[in-house]
């Protein structure tokens, strides 16, 4: 139940014609649906998961978490039935990695990419493979049914990203705009430049990498702490929220 | 009231004759066989008139079409079959079936379809030590196997001659239950049709119906954008008669004939039903899109394979997942995008080598119970997909400095990855297989997590063989 300040301010705000942009509370309304991301601090982030109908992004630096995140929430998705679409840009998902997360691997529409060595590739296949992902996850949505339709660029650099028309994200976000699916963008840095969805930020120094054991024999990574800041999905995030979390590793 | 139509002499042509006369007077028609067809002729009297008249009408229409026929009406379909197949020329039974069956030998049972088109076993008989020859009643120490022993018609009737019976009128004055002691089931369905009756109701075969649609072309088509357009004026009555017949399409061939006289035949088969007319001209264009004609189109045919209409029953508690024909336009458009093999969902591969993955169709058609979400302990750790692997799929070679057995510095050939030195590591895991293989598939190989100065996690991986280290890929 809104209190009655609240929605005095969001009455104010629709008469100045705001209504579409900034009115809409930070925390979930009741009755909107949300998924989960499947970690804690991640859902309090974005209070209570990831929100349907709307874009959001997943970023951070490599071994920040990001495909742990991911790979967690489509598990969340694919527990409850439903069936989830991802777009692997430069072919980088780990089926093993992905049933270990406890991913319903039936229910995953997997499309993969180029397979490119991201990091040695000419940039002219890999704008190709963004752009080709780009339009493999628009398809993804405006299908419809889908519980999740994720992108998976965290290994193109982001200027690759930061090149692409305004535009593409502003078309992604109104094709999804009341729809039951949540348009999730796993990148390196912020790419949605909408107003609209929220950005959940991954930060994993080394210094919380965590290690067991003495020996490198019976030493294990153990998994990674990682700083969770949400805001929405301009390139400048609003830091909301900062908490920390631990991951723990497979092995 | 049954028609039963025989054909005096049977050619190749003679079924499809025959049934064409038969749907020409009645929409519930069955065929047996290749030479005798039998429709429903109950309510036709208001268009031929008396049974006589549509006996005549029907023998008229066969001769038409140059096939001589038998022609007999009767109220059940085993006296029209006996009496067509007995009696030649026209014969009308209406009511009085036992009276017309009763003068016909014993051997007009043996042309019962289900006798005429049953194998013409030999005429084996297990016989007992003590019985050597056919008994006309099972004595006092038969035991009860001596029934089932007679299993033809012409067994059967054998055994009834012996009885000194030579016509169904004689058959049908026998009690039923005596035949069932002495011959089994068989004695029943001949009494039963001595006396005229059925033993199975009339089962109407529907029409065989092709579903085609075809368009001549003034001009020769080049390009898909026309050929849209002529496939939406092809799919759009074909759906229309889909919905009709509660049908859909499970198979779509789509032939091409080209300026080059050459044909072009593309075959899809559909994952389920479809009738939706947009659908099914999306898939072909899309087909069409991967697999082009070569020259311009003179002719566009579509002709589908169809199955019965699908009923789709929701859940009430799960969120609805995309309908198969939605799944099916889907992957088609992402396979014409990024390729037929790079759509699906993964599988996992029955082997120790993780790298292995393959993948199969997307169908998640099955409904699943979802999972009751629990309370989570707080003191638990969460099941989450942790320590991820982001698999390279071309590994990328790097140069490894060990000491002690341990690496210490990582030096990557990709520009993309910062070497440096190794802040923290574990392993080796060792792995091996396929030792025995005469291909290159066997690996033999230790794998490290390795923690480099800039913060990266990854995977690094040494060949025990050839021994060369490549990163195989990212903890993330």
């Amino acid at each position: 139940m809104k209190s009655t300040a609240l929605l005095r301010l969001e009455s104010l705000l629709q008469e100045k014609r705001f209504g579409e942009t900034v009115t809409r509370s930070w925390l979930p309304e009741p009755g909107v649906s949300a998924i989960s991301s499947g970690v804690t601090v991640v859902d309090r982030a974005l209070g209570g998961g990831w929100r349907r109908g709307e874009v959001s992004e997943l970023v951070g630096a490599r071994s920040s978490g990001r495909t742990s995140v991911l790979l967690s929430t489509l598990a969340q998705a694919t527990s409850h039935g439903e069936v989830v679409g991802l777009v692997d840009a430069v072919d980088r998902f780990d089926p093993v990695s992905a049933a270990a997360a406890g991913v319903d691997l039936d229910r995953v529409l997997w499309v993969r990419g180029p397979c490119l060595t991201v990091e040695s590739a000419r940039s002219d296949r890999l704008t190709e493979a963004v752009h080709r992902g780009l339009r493999a996850l628009d398809l993804i949505v405006r299908a419809g049914g889908f519980a999740v339709a994720a992108l998976d660029v965290a290994d193109v650099p982001s200027r690759y990203l930061r090149a692409l028309p305004w535009t593409t994200w502003l078309r992604l976000a109104h094709a999804n705009e009341g729809r039951d699916t949540v348009c999730l963008l796993v990148g390196e840095a912020p790419m949605g430049k909408s107003a609209r969805g929220t950005s959940i930020r991954l930060d994993a120094s080394p210094q919380l990498h965590q290690w067991t054991g003495s020996s490198p024999q019976s030493r294990r990574f153990a998994g990674l702490e990682i700083t969770v800041s949400a805001g929405t999905s301009h390139p400048a995030p609003r830091t909301s929220h900062v908490a920390h979390h631990d991951l723990l590793s497979r092995r | 009231m049954i028609c039963c139509l025989v054909a005096e002499s049977s050619t190749a042509g003679t079924p499809a004759v025959l049934e064409a006369v038969a749907r020409a007077c009645s929409p519930r028609v069955a065929t047996y066989g290749a030479d005798a067809v039998l429709f429903d002729a109950g309510g036709l009297g208001g268009l031929f008139g008396t049974p006589e008249a549509l006996a005549l009408d029907v023998q008229r229409l066969a001769a038409e079409r140059d096939v001589a026929v038998r022609v007999a009406v009767a109220v059940t379909s085993t006296a029209a079959w006996i009496l067509a197949h007995a009696r030649p020329g026209v014969t009308v039974a209406v009511h009085r079936e036992t009276d017309a069956l009763a003068t016909l030998p014993l051997a007009a049972l043996a042309m019962l379809p289900e006798m005429a088109l049953a194998p013409d076993a030999p005429l084996r008989r297990r016989r007992s030590a003590r019985a050597r020859h056919f008994r006309m009643a099972p004595g006092p120490d038969a035991d009860r196997s001596s029934n089932v022993e007679v299993r033809t018609s012409k067994l059967a009737i054998a055994i009834i001659e012996r009885w000194g019976l030579h016509t169904l009128g004689e058959l049908a004055r026998v009690p039923r239950a005596d035949l069932h002691a002495r011959l089994g089931p068989i004695g029943v369905r001949l009494h039963q049709a001595a006396c005229g009756e059925d033993a199975t109701p009339f089962v109407p075969v529907e029409e065989t119906i092709r579903w085609v649609e075809r368009v001549e072309c003034e001009w020769p088509i080049e390009g898909l954008e026309p050929l849209s357009f002529v496939l939406a004026r092809i799919c759009e009555p074909l759906s229309a008669r889909l919905e009709h017949a509660d049908r859909g399409a499970v198979e779509v061939t789509t032939r091409l004939w080209l300026v080059t006289r050459d044909v072009h035949v593309r075959t899809l088969h559909l994952p389920a039903p479809m009738r939706d007319a947009r659908g099914l001209r999306t898939l072909v264009l899309l087909d069409l899109e991967s697999h082009p004609p070569g020259a311009g189109i003179d002719v566009v045919e579509v002709e589908l394979d169809v199955a019965p209409g699908r009923i789709v029953h929701g859940s009430l508690l799960a969120r609805p997942v995309p309908e198969s024909d939605q799944i099916a336009t889907l992957t088609a458009r992402l396979g014409a995008l990024m390729g037929e093999t790079r759509i699906g969902a993964p599988v996992l591969v029955d082997t120790h080598d993780e790298r292995q993955c393959a993948m199969k169709r997307f169908s998640p058609t099955e409904p699943r119970n979802p999972r009751t979400s629990e309370p989570r302990n707080p003191g638990t750790p969460e099941p989450a997909g942790v320590g991820a692997l982001r698999r390279f799929r071309l590994p990328i070679a790097a140069r490894v400095v060990v000491e002690h057995h341990t690496p210490v510095r990582v030096m990557p050939s990709a520009r993309g990855i910062p070497g440096g030195a190794v802040v923290a590591c574990a392993g080796p895991w060792r792995s091996s297989g396929y030792w025995w293989a005469l291909d290159r598939s066997a690996w033999d190989r230790d794998e490290w997590d390795v923690e480099l100065a800039d913060g990266g996690v990854y995977r690094v991986a040494r060949d025990r063989t050839a021994g060369g280290w490549v990163i195989e890929g990212a903890i993330d």
